[in-house]
C-alpha cells in the first residue's frame, strides 16, 4: 500500500505531501522515510503537508510534523481539522536539547583529560578524609556507648553477634578445615623429600595460627558479613530511612555501626579461636593417616614452635580486620545516594575495599611484626 | 459528541492475597475519556485494585475485560499487549535511577519501537517534557529531581505511547497546590484532546473536585458507590459526607 502521494510543481519549487489516512507510532517511519528521500532527491523545497486525508493519528504525526518544520524553513500544512489544530497547540514546537554525546564538545580533549585526572585525585582525596573521619567516628562512638549506654537499640548487640558469630561459624570452620587439609598435604609432599615430616605440625601450627586462619576468616567475613551491612545501610539511605532516623535526633552512624562494631569484636575472636582448631586438627590429620605422626607427637613439636604470643598476635590481626570489615561496608552503605543500582554498587565496592584492606593490613602486620 | 467505548468491564471480581480478600464481588464499567477517581480510607484497598486491574497481583476470582476481551492475568503475551495499551503513573514515581529524564521517558519507545526514527523520539519525548514543563531537565537524573518533578517524568513516562487509559496511584501526593493543579489541568487536557481515560486513586479533595467525571467509593472490602461525581455529592450518605469533610465536628 502507497503510504503518501506526492506532487513535485516545478514552477514554483513546491513539494507537496499528502498524509495517508492512517498514521500512527506503528508506521510514521515510512513517513519519515519519504522526507528524507524527498531531501536527498531535491534539496532544500517548499514543503507542503496536507492532511485531507488524515482521520486516524497519535502523537507520533505531531512529533513528525514539529521535526518538519524544525528542519525545513519553508512548511505549510493546510487542511487541518479544528482538532488537529488544538492538538499542534497542544504539542508546540519545543526546544529540543543538543545531542547528548555533544554537551562537553566545547571543551577541548586535552583539556577534557586534564580535568577528569583532577576530579579523579580530587575524588580519590575525598574519599580518603571520609573514610578516616568515619572510622575515627566509629571509635568515639563505641567508647561513648561503653559509658553511657545510650544511642543504640536494645539487644541489638545480640542480633549482630548472632548473625556474625554464630551464623558463620560453619562455613568458617569448613573452609579452614579445607585450608588446613589442602596446606598439610601440599607442605608433606616437600618435607617427606628431606625426610622431615614431624615439622609439618610446626608450619601448620605457626601457619594456622599466625596467618592464614585470621586472612581466610577476614575474607570469608567481608564476603558475608561486609556485603550484607552495606547491602542493608545503602537500602535504607535509599529509602530515606536514615533520615527519618537523623529526624528523630538518632545518629545513623552510631545506632546501625557501634552494634555492629562491638559484636564483631566479640565473635571474631571466638570464629577465630575454633578456626584455629579446626585447620590444626586437619594438619593433625593429614600427618597421622599419610606420614604416621601420632596425634601428641604432632601437638607435643606443635607446641614447641608456637607460642600464646603467636596466638594473641592472630586474634588481633582478626579483630583488626574485622572493624576494617565493618568500618569499610558502612562507608560504603553511607555513601550511596539514590537508586538500588547504586545499592549493588556499592555492596560489591564494599567487598573488594573490605579484602583489599585487609590484605594490606596483614602486610603491614607481617612487616612490623617480623 | 462520539460514543463512549467500555475501556475496562469488572464482573464480581474479588481482589486481595492469598490469605486475605481486600475487596469482594466488584461489578463496574469505566467509559472511555472519562476521569474515574477511587476513593476511600487509606487501607482500604484502592491501590490493591489499581494494581489488580494491571496485573501485579493476580485477582481472586472475576472477570476483567479490557477494550470487550477478557484479560486472561495468566497470560504473558496477553498481558504485554495490555500494557502497550495502558501507562500507569506510580505513587513514588517509579522512574529507573541509572537512566536519565530523556532516557526514562523514552524508555517505552526504546523497548516497543526500536525502528521509530531518533529524530522523532526526540520530538516525542521532548513534546511531552514541555507538557509537563521538564524540558530543562532533560539531562537530569531521577535522583536530581524533586518529588513533584518526578511526578510529572512519570505522568509524561505513562503517556508516551498515547494509551488508551492511565492508571494514577495518588498523582498528586507530596506536591504543592500549584503543581498538584498544573497535573490536574494537563489529565483533563489530555481526556479532552487525546481521549485519555483515566482512573485515579487520590485523596485530594481539590483535585478530585476538579477531575473527577465518575467516583468509586470503597468502604470496608466492598464497593460503596459508582456513579457520576456530582450526584455522588448530593446523596447525603454519612460515609461520602465523612469523607468530604461535611458537618464534620471538632472537640475542639
Amino acid at each position: 500500500m502507497k503510504m503518501t502521494s506526492k506532487d513535485k510543481n516545478d514552477s514554483d519549487n513546491t513539494f507537496c505531501l499528502v498524509i495517508p489516512e492512517t498514521i500512527t507510532i506503528e508506521n510514521v517511519s515510512t513517513l519519515y522515510n519519504e522526507i528524507k528521500q524527498i531531501e536527498k532527491k531535491h534539496g532544500v523545497l517548499h514543503l507542503e503537508i496536507d492532511l485531507k486525508n488524515l482521520r486516524e493519528f497519535d502523537s507520533s504525526v505531531i512529533a513528525f510534523l514539529n521535526y518538519v518544520k524544525r528542519n525545513h524553513p519553508d512548511v505549510s500544512v493546510k487542511n487541518a481539522s479544528e482538532h488537529f489544530e488544538k492538538l499542534l497547540e497542544i504539542f508546540p514546537l519545543t526546544q529540543v536539547g543538543p545531542d547528548r554525546a555533544a554537551s562537553r564538545e566545547w571543551l577541548s580533549f586535552p583539556r577534557r583529560r586534564v580535568e577528569a585526572l583532577a576530579d579523579r585525585f580530587l575524588g580519590v582525596t575525598g574519599k580518603f578524609t571520609r573514610f578516616f573521619m568515619l572510622l575515627a567516628d566509629e571509635i568515639y562512638y563505641t567508647f561513648l556507648y561503653l559509658f553511657n549506654r545510650k544511642g543504640i537499640y536494645p539487644g541489638e548487640i545480640w542480633k549482630q553477634l548472632f548473625y556474625m558469630g554464630y551464623n558463620s561459624f560453619p562455613i568458617v570452620c569448613v573452609i579452614s578445615f579445607l585450608v588446613g587439609l589442602t596446606i598439610s598435604i601440599t607442605s608433606l609432599e616437600q618435607l617427606q623429600r628431606f625426610g622431615a615430616d614431624i615439622y609439618l605440625a610446626d608450619l601448620v601450627g605457626f601457619g594456622m595460627i599466625r596467618e592464614l586462619v585470621p586472612m581466610m576468616t577476614g575474607i570469608i567475613l567481608a564476603g558475608k558479613i561486609g556485603a550484607s551491612i552495606t547491602a542493608e545501610i545503602a537500602t535504607m539511605k535509599v529509602m530515606e530511612e536514615t533520615d527519618a532516623l537523623k529526624t528523630m535526633g538518632i545518629i545513623p552512624e552510631k545506632f546501625l555501626m557501634v552494634p555492629r562494631l562491638i559484636a564483631i569484636t566479640i565473635g571474631i575472636p571466638l570464629l577465630v579461636a575454633l578456626a584455629d582448631m579446626i585447620g590444626i586438627f586437619a594438619g593433625m590429620l593429614v600427618s597421622w593417616k599419610l606420614s604416621g605422626i601420632t596425634p601428641n607427637l604432632f601437638f607435643n613439636e606443635m607446641l614447641l614452635s608456637v607460642d600464646l604470643i603467636d596466638f594473641l598476635i592472630g586474634m588481633m590481626k582478626t579483630m583488626v580486620f574485622g572493624w576494617i570489615i565493618v568500618v569499610s561496608s558502612g562507608y560504603k552503605g553511607f555513601n550511596v545516594k539514590q537508586g538500588a543500582a547504586e545499592v549493588g554498587i556499592a555492596t560489591t565496592q564494599s567487598v573488594v575495599l573490605s579484602i583489599s584492606a585487609i590484605i594490606v593490613s596483614d602486610c603491614i602486620f607481617a612487616f612490623l611484626l617480623y | 459528541m462520539t460514543k463512549m467505548k467500555e475501556i475496562i468491564k469488572v464482573n464480581g471480581l474479588n481482589v486481595g492475597y492469598i490469605d486475605e480478600v481486600v475487596l469482594s464481588n466488584l461489578d463496574f464499567t469505566i467509559l472511555s475519556e472519562e476521569i474515574t477517581v477511587v476513593l476511600g480510607k487509606s487501607g482500604c484497598g484502592k491501590s490493591t485494585i489499581l494494581k489488580t486491574l494491571i496485573g501485579l497481583i493476580p485477582p481472586l476470582s472475576g472477570d476483567v475485560y479490557f477494550f470487550g476481551e477478557k484479560v486472561d492475568y495468566n497470560s504473558e503475551i496477553v498481558l504485554k499487549n495490555l500494557y502497550r495499551k495502558i501507562g500507569v503513573l506510580y505513587q513514588s514515581s517509579a522512574l529507573l535511577n541509572s537512566l536519565n529524564l530523556y532516557e526514562n521517558i523514552a524508555l517505552p519507545i526504546r523497548m516497543h519501537f526500536r525502528e521509530l526514527p531518533a529524530a522523532i523520539e526526540k520530538e516525542m519525548v521532548y513534546s511531552r517534557l514541555s507538557q509537563v514543563g521538564l524540558e530543562e531537565s532533560v539531562e537530569k537524573f531521577p535522583a536530581e529531581l524533586s518529588g513533584g518533578m518526578r511526578k510529572r517524568a512519570a505522568l509524561a513516562r505513562a503517556m508516551i505511547l498515547d494509551p488508551d487509559i492511565i492508571f494514577c496511584d495518588e498523582p498528586s501526593a507530596g506536591l504543592d497546590p500549584i503543581t498538584a493543579l498544573g497535573l490536574d489541568e494537563l489529565m483533563l487536557n489530555l481526556k479532552k484532546h487525546f481521549h485519555i481515560t483515566f482512573l485515579v486513586v487520590t485523596h485530594e479533595l481539590r483535585s478530585i473536585d476538579k477531575i473527577a467525571d465518575k467516583a468509586m467509593v470503597l468502604n470496608e472490602g466492598k464497593l460503596h458507590y459508582f456513579g457520576n461525581y456530582p450526584d455522588m455529592k448530593q446523596l447525603n450518605d454519612p460515609f461520602i459526607d465523612s469523607f468530604f469533610l461535611k458537618d464534620v465536628k471538632y472537640d475542639n
